[in-house]
């Protein structure tokens, strides 16, 4: 009984001895089954990755992405304008002037600029101050060839401005610091760090909708309402030409 | 002789103010120019002197900055303090005491802002940095600029002070 079983049972296994490379190639094969095809597809992205699509591809769509955005806004300008010009609220319009920044000051008693553009170039007190990044501050005082600008930091600078997010008006006080601080009339606003400040929508002593900065941190214990540090979004230290409001002739 | 020096080295304090130069600057804050200029002149000519120039000097230096801070008060103060310290006491000539007054009259003058600011209702949160980096810077540069200035003013008046 046993000499028929054994002699049944050895084939087998001498076939198994025999094809034990296939038998490998057979584990390889459900390995790759069973990890989704990882080998194939990791020897695929070494095998392709001279064609891959190269950073000039992403560049062409940021670029197109660009443009369309800007595109966009050029329309919306045009588009606001017109409707401002219909509601006859404070028109965004009047020439921007540019101007080099002649002194600096801004750290110390005062934090200021002064400018190489006055009244003979159309410059008068209080017109809103722009650099790349958005409001630095308000013109404090005219001569004819200079003016003293009021940055957003100086102790004496309080500019009302927006949060967007939340719908709320607030009063951007100069602390003396680089980060001016936000104070709010209301109780429960329920601003976050990370909230866009910028100018009011319905402004009549600024342009409206400009950038002013990015809430840094809030105290909502603050007596008698929420107080937020703001980080300003233009880099004073760096600007070396700033650009004017000067209204329409 | 000594006028058109007087008046022409007067008009550079609202200069270097204007230019706040970055290298001569601690922590972001400028020297207090106009202590640098008052020190040896008041010295060397007297409290009555001391008083008039430190009135010039407070007015042209408050047409530069905007707001209601003024450092006139603070300044004709000093002028008439240094300048009876000239006469009274026994000469100044050691860069120690340059120093020294330079400090201790930069600290009044950031004192007397530091309590503007407090009047006005505005926020005092970054005077005390001003008021140490500016006293500090001022009194290192005083030994130097203020010693020199006094031989000058000396040496184009020497009878004054006797």
């Amino acid at each position: 009984m046993q000499s028929p079983g054994r002699r049944l049972r050895l084939p087998p296994l001498r076939l198994v001895i025999a094809a034990w490379p296939w038998l490998l190639v057979l584990a390889a094969l459900v390995g790759v089954r069973l990890s989704k095809g990882a080998f194939l597809s990791d020897a695929y992205a070494q095998l392709s990755r001279p064609f891959w699509p190269g950073s000039a591809q992403s560049e062409w769509l940021r670029a197109a992405q660009d443009l369309d955005q800007q595109a966009r806004l050029d329309q919306l300008e045009a588009d606001n304008s017109r409707l401002r010009d219909m509601l006859e609220l404070q028109s965004t319009a009047g020439g921007l002037l540019s101007a080099p920044v002649i002194s600096r000051q801004s750290q110390g008693w005062w934090q200021q600029l002064v400018i190489g553009r006055g009244s003979l170039h159309g410059v008068a007190s209080g017109a809103a101050v722009l650099a790349p990044g958005g409001l630095l501050g308000r013109v404090g005082s005219v001569t004819p060839a200079t003016a003293t600008v009021t940055l957003l930091t100086d102790t004496s600078s309080r500019v009302g401005v927006w949060v967007g997010r939340v719908q709320h008006h607030g009063m951007l006080v100069g602390l003396g610091t680089d980060r001016p601080m936000l104070r709010f009339i209301q109780q429960d606003v329920g601003v976050r760090p990370g909230d866009v400040v910028s100018t009011s929508p319905a402004s009549t002593l600024l342009p409206p909708n400009l950038t002013v900065g990015v809430v840094q941190s809030v105290n909502d214990r603050a007596v008698p309402a929420p107080e937020a540090v703001v980080q300003l979004s233009a880099p004073v230290e760096a600007i070396d030409w700033v650009q004017v409001r000067v209204r329409a002739q | 002789m000594r006028q058109p020096w007087t008046a022409f080295s007067a008009l550079l304090v609202p200069l270097l103010v204007l230019a706040a130069l970055p290298p001569l600057r601690l922590a972001g804050v400028p020297p207090s120019w106009a202590v640098l200029w008052l020190l040896p002149w008041a010295l060397a000519d007297g409290p009555l002197s001391g008083i008039l120039l430190g009135t010039a000097l407070g007015l042209m230096l408050d047409g530069l900055h905007p707001g209601p801070l003024t450092q006139l008060p603070a300044l004709v103060l000093l002028g008439w303090w240094w300048g009876r310290l000239g006469r009274r006491a026994a000469p100044i000539e050691r860069s120690f005491n340059l120093g020294l007054l330079a400090m201790l009259g930069t600290a009044l003058l950031g004192g007397s802002l530091w309590l503007q600011q407090l009047w006005w209702g505005q926020s005092g949160r970054a005077a005390l940095h001003t008021l140490l980096a500016q006293t500090l810077l001022t009194a290192l540069l005083a030994p130097m600029l203020c010693s020199l200035q006094l031989l000058l003013w000396r040496k184009l008046a020497p009878g004054l002070r006797s």
